[in-house]
């Protein structure tokens, strides 16, 4: 893709700017004063056209727009309303419509900013609504034509973790005819469901089922699984991304592998095998279970000897070798579905429960390896201290789950599965057995669950409603005296079993944290992966183009996990469908003659974007790979030459923005420069709640506090600001460009420092980090800030910017000497 | 139950335990046995083994080595049990002495080849018994009526004759040293070492007043002190080749041990090539594997001309 241009402002243009100011019913008008607007406007200069609409937004509105530009033939459309993060992309469309670059119309926000957050004082409001016109107009002046930028897209898609959900999402997309890649880090795809004996409520071989769609996944021409790899990186953005992943040894070559396991017959060494909890052992070459797909064998190499005895055996196969090293792929997708699960917590930390320390004392997870016919006792169930049968067994629940101290969610799925156990037993062993159950509260919404519950009581088995105290072992029997509280009977009560089994949590899978850092996606406080809309994009990441599926967002029972993998899957394709995928222009671009990086060796911007999306030769003027870069802007900010610019958020629109808003009384206004994710979008709740603040600020939007630039502030201290704030997202992980927010917190740090020892005072320059979520914080802020100026009096303001400007106006001139 | 893995380091055993819910895997060393050679710790295919000099007290005999063996890097394989020369260390699988590297053919045993024949044995000899270092050999004489005889002396001449002897030897723990050949007058014991070497101490280097490499020799008479100079020397006859002597040895280079040969059960096994080389030398290795193939080649060469007889 070729680098656009700068796009340069034909000089001899005459500017015929169009001013469309929204009444959005009482909304705006119910407060501002639009006559006096509409007058104000009509004196800007430029200003050709001024228009007064009741819903700009609706059909006669936009109609209204369109009507202008031809009329009046106007080249900069203002439209004075809402918020730019509800309408711009609607009025964009307006404008395109009528035949003008969409990026030649500016919002002026005059509903959130004015309307809605100073009810009271309608005349500061109306002042404030009037600036908010003025700063669009003047960035409006200096707006150029700019083309969106169209990317092909890769139509393949990569599904990281291959258990039921992630099964399913690829068998769906390749059903519709794209290529998925299904990575899977164990050696074979099935997940936890591969595991499990049956499945509730229908109590299906859980295998049984599975098995067909393992088999599916491997056969389908569409999907290529990569078993036993790891992601490594993965570069690019919605539509392209560029994928690294490490293909870990298996010391077996997956092209020459029967699976035919006669290698696992000779093999003489045995180890643990943690897929079956640890219960049984497999030999060191070997499949963790028979049903794995691929069957290929691996070779653990911390417990082989290299007897070599297998490669023997395989013989003319030659399927063996031992000199195999990790191998890197790249592949390139066009969507990405996490799929990656949980794990299960294993309560070693619990003291009192006596996990670890007392032989008889298991985890759901190890008693379904037990119950299940292919597991290591062959079904069996049976306690490890002699080997017996129990005649006994208590279950108990929310083992971490529901617990403040450890996992303060529910698990979702540990009472269903309890109730499979219990009615297992019970059905198996009949009156042989005794089974009692502890529980907060049995928890069966879902369908058919509420009935197996009942089963499970016609059963007999004994639902103990009350939390476990400890567990004590009879040293002599090593059978288990459970010492709990029956919140029925209001006593506490003692029970004598044979074996234990825990319910314990499930928790995020270890490694989320590496997943979250390489496709740039948020956590809960749980731990598990956010969404980007918990209702209406509950498969949504925050990063466009990667979508979510199973438990790994949350966790849920086999059907809900199918369901959001095909969920996800559809959600996916509404990405890899399109051959072309449109990017707005809104990118860095480098002026070439300006680069410092020609002369000496500088390379700045490739170290601080984010994105790498930078490319620094000697020599050579520094590069954008425009397809990588997301227009954060913050290599804009750090160039020492002034010699990138952000397309629709140059430093001379912006700076425009700073005159046009301090122009009259510089000391009494609070000149605020916000993000466009976390705090812009703090200040819009702000409005929509209707938290009043005082009318004092003027607000300029980018799209990340990594676009601020030393120059912004220092233009508005020359001009005479009161107050200075810089509104970002929280750090350390809110930014929505990966870092931008410390970029911007490091350079403003130093200023600071710098302004602060030349004499202003501290309060005067806040840097401060709202989130979308935070409207009341945001007012709160401004309050403050407000109470600071009023407090350090305008004179003091005066006296310390006279002090400052010649300083201030130095470091501007030397800058533009260079 | 969960994995749980143990160790136990007690005065008289060293016990490495993997117990899972329906397996459990039990690595004993036995501390008495153990003399603190470096066998187990060259065969171990994962140098989970580490040998750990004991520091010398001034004035006290030196102490031998001791043998430490790592939780995390064991993986109850059982080739330390195979190659231990003394039998000190046994693998079990839930109480049972199960090598699956032998039954697998992953790794040879060692062969303990002694033989004994009783009938050249004098009725009321004891010598071998007496002579054993290790106290392995026991005699047992049964008379002409199947009854035990505790003295030979006691009987009279007639049923003297007709006594038989019992010679029974803990073949398991035996290092082979060949003390009980040499001790036997008649020559009714027969032993062959099951390592083959050589082993010198250079008396230039070996220091005044030392005798480490004496004290820590589990083989009575292979080592002794010369009266002359008061210096250790080798009786090369009786060595076993485990090289304790050499663990301890605080001099580099004074006390040389090669072992050039070990006699096993046929096999072909990377493990078994790797432990060879470490144990022996790479010569020795590649002297073994070119026996091997060689043996090889003679086979096929019969096979295909039919013409067993002649070549062999």
């Amino acid at each position: 893709m070729s680098q656009p241009e700068t796009p340069k402002q034909s000089e001899n243009e005459e500017l015929r700017i169009g001013v469309f100011i929204c009444h959005c019913g009482l909304n705006i008008a119910g407060t501002v004063d639009i006559k006096q607007l509409v007058e104000y406007s009509k004196t800007i200069p430029d200003v050709v056209f001024v228009k007064e609409n009741r819903y700009t937004c609706a059909d006669p509105g936009q109609e209204e727009i369109r009507k202008g530009i031809k009329e009046h033939k106007l080249n900069r459309v203002v439209v004075a309303a809402c918020s730019p993060r509800m309408h711009e992309p609607t009025f964009r469309r307006t404008v395109s419509e009528a035949g003008l670059n969409p990026f030649l119309y500016e919002m002026a926000n005059i509903r959130e900013f004015a309307s809605w957050c100073h009810p009271s004082t309608p005349q500061e409001a109306t002042e404030r609504a009037k600036d908010s016109i003025k700063m669009a107009v003047a960035k409006a002046r200096l707006m150029m034509p700019l083309q969106t930028i169209e990317v092909p897209v890769t139509n393949k898609a990569l599904v990281v973790g291959g258990g039921i959900a992630g099964m399913n999402a690829a068998l769906d997309l390749a059903e519709m005819g794209f290529k998925v890649y299904l990575l899977e880090n164990t050696e074979s795809i099935g997940g936890h469901m591969a595991a499990l004996d049956k499945t509730f409520p229908t109590l299906d071989c859980s295998i049984c089922i599975e098995g067909p769609k393992m088999v599916d996944c491997g056969r389908h021409p569409n999907i290529e699984i990569i078993a036993n790899a790891d992601l490594v990186k993965v570069d690019g953005y919605v539509g392209n991304f560029k994928v690294k992943i490490r293909k870990n040894p298996r010391y077996v070559i997956a092209e020459r592998c029967t699976g035919c396991g006669e290698c696992r017959d000779v093999c003489p060494i045995e180890f643990p095998n943690e897929w079956d909890m640890n219960l049984g052992t497999r030999k060191a070459i070997s499949v963790p279970f028979d049903q794995a797909v691929p069957l290929i064998y691996t070779i653990n190499k911390d417990y082989c000897i290299e007897c070599y005895k297998c490669v023997d055996v395989c013989g003319a196969r030659e399927a063996i070798n031992f000199e195999q090293q990790p191998e890197e792929v790249d592949i390139e997708v066009g969507a990405i579905i996490v799929s990656t699960g949980f794990d299960v917590y294993l309560p070693y930390d619990m003291p009192l429960l006596g996990y670890g320390k007392y032989p008889n004392v298991i985890t759901s997870m190890e008693f379904e390896r037990l119950i299940l016919a292919a597991g290591p006792t062959g079904g069996k169930v049976i306690r490890q201290s002699d080997g017996k049968k129990p005649h006994t067994i208590v279950f108990i629940q929310c083992v971490g789950s529901r617990d403040k101290n450890k996992y303060p969610y529910c698990s979702n799925f540990c009472c269903m599965y309890t109730l499979k156990h219990v009615v297992q037993l019970k059905e198996k062993y009949k009156e042989d057995i005794e089974v009692y159950v502890f529980y907060m509260d049995i928890r069966s919404p879902g369908k058919g669950y509420e009935e197996f519950y009942d089963r499970a009581r016609q059963n007999g088995v004994n639902f103990i409603h009350g939390r476990v105290g400890r567990i004590n072992e009879d040293p002599n029997t090593h059978n288990l005296i459970i010492r709990a509280e029956d919140q029925t009977l209001d006593l506490p009560i003692e029970v004598e079993a044979d074996m234990v089994v825990l319910a314990t949590a499930a928790i995020p899978k270890k490694g989320s944290d590496e997943i979250a850092r390489i496709l740039n996606l948020s956590r809960g406080a749980d731990g598990f992966f956010m969404e980007s809309h918990p209702k209406l994009k509950p498969m949504d990441a925050p990063t466009d183009g990667v979508f979510y599926a199973g438990a790994c967002q949350g966790l849920k029972d086999i059907p809900f996990s199918v369901s959001q993998g095909s969920g996800a899957a559809s959600r996916a394709a509404t990405v890899i469908s399109k051959p072309k995928w449109k990017i707005e222009p809104i990118i860095s671009v480098v002026d070439e003659s300006r680069c410092r990086n020609v002369t000496a060796k500088c390379g700045i911007c490739e170290d601080k974007c984010p994105y790498g999306a930078i490319k620094i030769e000697p020599n050579k003027p520094a590069k954008v790979i425009t397809a990588s870069c997301h227009g954060c802007g913050t290599c804009v900010a750090e160039c020492p030459q002034d010699a990138i610019t952000q397309l629709h958020f140059t430093d001379a629109q912006i700076l425009a923005q700073i005159r046009a808003a301090l122009e009259e009384n510089p000391e009494d206004k609070i000149l605020a420069i916000l993000c466009n994710w976390c705090c812009y979008a703090g200040a819009d709740l702000a409005g929509t709640s209707r938290f009043e603040y005082p009318p004092s600020v003027r607000a300029i939007r980018v799209m990340c506090s990594g676009r601020v630039d030393r120059d912004f502030i220092l233009e508005a201290l020359r001009l005479g600001a009161g107050m200075v704030l810089i509104g970002a997202c929280h750090l350390p992980y809110d930014c929505h460009y990966i870092s931008g927010n410390y970029k911007m917190k490091a350079r403003t740090d130093a200023l600071k420092n710098m302004l602060t020892k030349l004499g202003m005072s501290p309060e005067r320059f806040r840097v401060e980090y709202v989130s979308a979520a935070e409207g009341i914080h945001y007012a709160e802020l401004i309050r403050e800030i407000d109470e600071q100026r009023k407090a350090l009096g305008k004179e003091k303001i005066k006296a310390e910017n006279a002090k400052l400007r010649s300083i201030i106006e130095n470091m501007l001139r030397r800058k533009q000497q260079k | 139950m969960p994995l749980k893995t143990v160790k136990k380091d007690a005065a008289d055993a060293l016990t490495l335990e993997w117990i899972l819910h329906v397996k459990r895997y039990k690595l004993a060393l036995d501390k008495m046995r153990c003399v603190g050679c470096q066998i187990c710790s060259l065969a171990c295919p994962k140098e989970a083994i580490k040998i750990e000099k004991q520091p010398k007290v001034q004035g006290q005999k030196a102490k031998k080595a001791l043998v430490d063996i790592d939780l995390e890097k064991c993986n109850f394989c059982g080739i330390c049990d195979v190659s231990c020369p003394y039998g000190a260390i046994k693998l079990t699988l839930n109480g049972e002495h199960v090598l699956s590297v032998l039954d697998k053919e992953s790794y040879p045993e060692l062969i303990r080849d002694i033989k004994v024949d009783t009938h050249q044995c004098p009725k009321d000899c004891v010598e071998c018994e007496d002579a054993c270092p290790l106290s392995l050999i026991k005699i047992t004489r049964v008379g002409y009526d199947g009854n035990p005889v505790e003295d030979v002396a006691t009987l009279p001449p007639s049923q003297r004759k007709r006594v038989q002897i019992n010679l029974d030897i803990q073949k398991e723990y035996c290092p082979t040293c060949r003390v009980c050949e040499f001790k036997c007058a008649p020559g009714a014991i027969k032993v062959r070492k099951f390592i083959e070497g050589k082993i010198a101490i250079d008396q230039k280097k070996c220091p005044d007043g030392c005798t480490d490499c004496l004290d820590v020799c589990p083989i009575t008479g292979a080592l002794y002190l010369s009266e002359k100079d008061n210096k250790v020397y080798v009786n090369e006859l009786f060595c076993d080749y485990c090289g304790a002597c050499k663990v301890v040895c605080p001099v580099d280079d004074a006390l040389t041990l090669k072992r050039t040969k070990i006699h096993h059960t046929p096999v072909r096994s990377g493990a078994w090539n790797k432990a060879l080389e470490k144990l022996t030398s790479p010569v020795g290795t590649v002297k073994e594997l070119k026996a091997h193939s060689s043996q090889k080649a003679k086979e096929t060469v019969c096979r295909r001309f039919v013409c067993e007889e002649e070549i062999r």
